[in-house]
């Protein structure tokens, strides 16, 4: 079967099983047939990325609907198999066969398939249809699992801020079409005015898209809400679809960029990953926090993509080509280690009731399989090896670094700071990910309900466990995949063949041995610490009692960070101390970290609009009278434009 | 393998692994001497070893398989940190690679374990003192960091042995960047080996106390392996202080040679500052060791400048 044909079949066996999934009675070999046509889409995918085929049409500027695959729409359709697979495999126990269980699964496949016609379009019209359905389907699923007024808000604005912003995505893909340049770098010229305009265009349509800070604000809203699944597919393949569109614009149709822009989108991408992880460390529903970790990661992507334009610029071509391998590799490894941890949240919620954070703990020992991949999800997130993380926040701090030995003094210390900024949000990452697993998986359970959770059922633990596989292979041999990345580069760059990644001007990260080396190590001393156990002690605490009312919190862990980002972060805190006849009877206790980008930001902006629209509703009066003065007035005004001749 | 790789070899894993105890050691003699009191030996951390290996650990009612494991996962990404880090510009590479970021990612990987661990215990202690090192960790790696890129940039490359290499001899000294990244890079010393102004090795007064809070609830083979970690992670940073960051000799024979004079020098200094100067206000900390990343960023501008 060539790649056309098994990515032709995966998507009409996803389209049927769509079907079949509103019926009730074929509703779980509905979801099944929608992941073997994921695995089909995968395999077709990866197919191509590997013997870099290209199938169907080629791009066209003209508006001619047509289809094709090439090896970068083959990579992310691989994202998008590999994601889907999991989810919908996760979804035959996760959702229930009743009316809003099929609509949902249904809206499921629709997701995907609309999600891979955007990879697949070939020409601007089918893109931007396709485009704008894979903002419109999930808005969808989110308002059929769930009709509150909370989450209506949240859709209402998810919808208008993409919509807003996403026309800088019309303006981008239009504009290279009229310019003929879809598929086309040699038309425009480097350093043009309608190329900087585009780039332009494309960060903010697709910046939004992808969650890229300030234009981030939906992102933290909507995917919280969403069933699991649909929020695993969200986060781990529908933002990074958005820097599929990147990749396309500012790295293959645009050629050479100047360099300011590369440094913008370094600015951007910095911004996005210290502010994303810092507001995630400040959440206390998992998956909200998982949420702003997504702008977190698509941050870092953004700063591999930054350092790609900026050593292009400069000419060191070899290294903007793992640049964007780099970048690419951790588009990968957020999707599966990003997917594992919305699943694994999902079960959690299932058995535990609740996904606040300070109400769980333990859960490891509930449930070992679910747990066990989260908790290798959590290391892969935050950046440790031996996991995959590790290996493409490595290769994304080694293109950062060698961006100065290229570069002059402007764009060299704009990738320096880039560098401190990637090191520090490594660290943030992993602070807050301990903070996860401790009050999620580790210590005593927090209430009666977690205390009794059962383990997710066995498809449910299927689909976790799959991604934390991937995420360990990735860790192992991150070569397997990088040297592919780099030949998507559109100019000529040498892969490295190795299942490590011997870079030049690098140590050479060895993956495999590094591995073997902590697993030796580890287990040797693990045996030899031995199970000889003297006693089992309760916790000493320095002999203080260890009591429910003092654990501790994920406030109370993360108030160190609080308490040194004060002035950037302006906490509100409020403490109320009732006391009767001099004793103390109540304390109350209120803490929160704001959302500045929301609050400062956002809001006056839609004030405004408020205000204005209030405004402009006394000129709507709603009387013909009314309508036909403005007539009358509007004709009069042209009349005397035309006899004073200001028409021309 | 010639001579000198070997012998390299055998100073980086036998230094490593074995007289990577004497430097806390030495530190607390010396700092003791100076205050005018006699105390331990330099011998002492090995008898702490050697009692503490006697005794078996404690498993604390509740704590599962994280708390049980971290000892081995923070000593055995320690020691894998041990063979990566070259002493000399000619040691071979052992397997794992040479790569200086790679570092920073293993000495985060033990790191990561121990703070899991102490949300295993439950222990509001051990929890304060992983809180803190985490939050002051966001800054020591953006330091780090930035202080590798330095000497990065200044030899070309981030392969460790090249970097011996290309910051050896009086060439690379010539200009101030080298001399801002080390800078920074002492600052990262004191934060990693837990020493004062950033943390006190001494104290095991609950409420200011870092990196000894989340070592708690150990005890023997555990508390053993915690230990020989933060010992190996006082090579760690001292081996790169002194073939990176100070100014050194080109040829690898006197390299090595020279080694032991440069690490003892470097524990007086640390037992020197360690006596001159009080402990930090933990909030405080973040901000030196921001200093420290300002400072490095400074020698990348430099060299930037130079170059242009």
């Amino acid at each position: 079967m060539s790649v056309a044909g098994s990515v032709l079949v995966g998507a009409a066996a996803v389209g049927a099983g769509g079907l079949l999934t509103l019926l009730h009675r074929t509703f779980v070999a509905g979801l099944a047939l929608q992941a073997v046509g994921c695995v089909l889409l995968a395999f077709g995918g990866l197919w191509a990325l590997v013997a870099d085929e290209t199938a169907g049409l080629a791009f066209t500027s003209a508006f001619d609907p047509r289809v094709g695959v090439d090896a970068l729409s083959g990579l992310f359709l691989g994202i998008l198999g590999a994601v889907g697979v999991a989810a919908l495999v996760f979804a035959t126990r996760y959702l229930e066969p009743s009316g809003k269980g099929r609509t949902i699964g249904a809206l499921t496949g629709l997701f995907v398939l609309v999600q891979a016609l955007v990879l697949v379009a070939r020409d601007p019209l089918t893109f931007l249809l396709a485009w704008e359905a894979m903002t419109l389907v999930p808005a969808a699923v989110i308002l059929v699992s769930r009709a509150d007024e909370p989450a209506r808000r949240s859709v209402f604005f998810y919808v208008a801020l993409t919509h807003l912003a996403g026309a800088g995505t019309w303006v981008a893909i239009l504009l290279l079409a009229s310019e003929g340049a879809i598929g086309d770098p040699s038309v425009i010229a480097s350093g043009s005015g309608v190329q900087v305009a585009i780039a332009l265009a494309a960060l903010v349509g697709m910046g939004a898209k992808a969650g890229v800070m300030p234009l981030h604000v939906w992102l933290p809203l909507a995917h919280p809400i969403a069933p699991a699944h649909v929020s695993a597919l969200m986060s781990g393949v529908m933002i990074k679809i958005a820097i599929y569109g990147l990749v396309r614009v500012l790295v293959e149709w645009l050629g050479v960029l100047p360099e300011w822009l590369g440094v913008l989108v370094l600015a951007l991408g910095a911004l996005s990953s210290v502010a994303g992880v810092v507001y995630a460390l400040f959440q206390h529903e998992l998956k909200r926090l998982l949420a702003f970790h997504s702008i977190e990661n698509i941050g870092i992507i953004v700063l591999g993509l930054g350092a790609c334009l900026l050593l292009r610029a400069r000419g060191a071509d070899a290294w903007a080509a793992f640049a964007l391998a780099a970048a690419l590799l951790h588009t990968v490894n957020h999707a599966l280690f990003k997917s594992l941890l919305f699943l694994g949240a999902g079960s959690f919620e299932r058995a535990a009731g609740s996904l606040e954070l300070d109400r769980l703990g333990g859960l490891l020992r509930r449930m070992p399989w679910t747990g066990g991949a989260f908790f290798v999800g959590a290391v892969a997130i935050a950046g440790l090896p031996p996991l995959n993380g590790f290996a493409s926040e490595w290769t994304t701090l080694q293109s950062l670094l060698h961006v100065p030995a290229y570069g002059g003094v402007a764009d060299g210390t704009a990738a320096a700071i880039a560098l401190a900024a990637l090191a520090a949000t490594a660290a943030l990452a992993a602070l807050c990910f301990v903070k996860v697993v401790g009050l999620v998986l580790l210590g005593p359970a927090r209430r009666d309900a977690v205390a009794h959770a059962e383990e997710a059922p066995g498809a449910m633990r299927a689909g976790v466990v799959a991604l934390a596989g991937g995420c360990v292979l990735l860790g192992l041999a991150p070569g397997l995949l990088f040297g592919s990345l780099v030949g998507l580069a559109p100019w000529s760059a040498e892969a490295p063949t190795t299942v490590g990644l011997d870079l030049p001007g690098t140590g050479d990260f060895r993956s495999g041995g590094v591995a073997l080396a902590l697993a030796a190590l580890v287990g040797a001393l693990a045996l030899v610490r031995g199970r000889r156990v003297a006693a089992r002690a309760p916790t000493w605490a320095c002999g203080q009692l260890v009591e429910r009312q003092l654990d501790w919190t994920s406030a109370g862990f993360t108030k160190p960070l609080r308490l040194v980002l004060e002035d950037v972060l302006r906490p509100e805190r409020e403490v109320a101390v009732r006391t009767e006849g001099g004793v103390v009877t109540e304390v109350a206790y209120e803490g929160r970290v704001p959302h500045h980008f929301e609050e400062r930001l956002y809001r006056p902006v839609t004030a405004l609009a408020m205000y204005g629209a209030h405004h402009a509703r006394r000129v709507q009066g709603g009387r013909l009278g009314v309508y036909v003065a403005y007539l009358l007035g509007l004709v009069l005004v042209v009349l005397a434009a035309a006899k004073l001749g200001v028409l021309g | 393998m010639s001579g000198t790789a070997a012998a390299a070899t055998a100073v980086q894993l036998l230094g490593g692994i074995a007289l990577a105890p004497l430097l806390p050691g030495l530190v607390q003699h010396w700092k003791a001497r100076l205050q005018g009191r006699r105390g331990p030996t330099p011998l002492q951390p090995y008898r702490e070893l050697r009692r503490l290996w006697g005794k078996s650990a404690v498993d604390v009612e509740g704590a599962g398989i994280v708390y049980r494991l971290a000892p081995s996962v923070a000593a055995g990404s320690i020691a894998v940190a041990v063979l990566l880090v070259p002493v000399a510009s000619d040691a071979p590479d052992l397997g794992v690679g040479r790569d200086a970021l790679v570092l920073a990612g293993l000495l985060a990987l033990a790191r990561f374990a121990v703070a899991a661990s102490s949300w295993e215990v439950a222990n509001g202690f051990a929890l304060m003192g992983a809180s803190r090192d985490l939050t002051i960790a966001v800054f020591v790696e953006a330091a780090l960091v930035l202080a590798l890129a330095v000497a990065a940039l200044v030899s070309g490359t981030t392969d460790l042995v090249a970097m011996i290499a290309g910051t050896a001899g009086s060439a690379a000294w010539s200009e101030p960047a080298l001399a801002l990244g080390a800078l920074a890079f002492a600052l990262v010393v004191v934060a990693e080996t837990g020493r004062q102004p950033v943390d006190n090795p001494d104290t095991h007064l609950e409420l200011t106390m870092i990196h000894e809070g989340p070592l708690l609830e150990y005890a023997g083979r555990d508390l053993a392996l915690l230990q020989w970690a933060a010992a190996a992670r006082h090579w760690l940073v001292l081996v790169l202080a002194a073939q990176v960051f100070l100014p050194h000799a080109t040829d690898p024979r006197v390299q090595l040679g020279l080694l032991p004079v440069l690490l003892v020098v470097l524990c007086g200094a640390l037992a020197l500052t360690e006596m001159l100067v009080a402990k930090m206000r933990i909030l405080l900390a973040p901000r030196l060791l921001g200093i420290a990343a300002l400072v490095a960023l400074l020698g990348i501008v430099t060299w930037l400048v130079e170059a242009a």
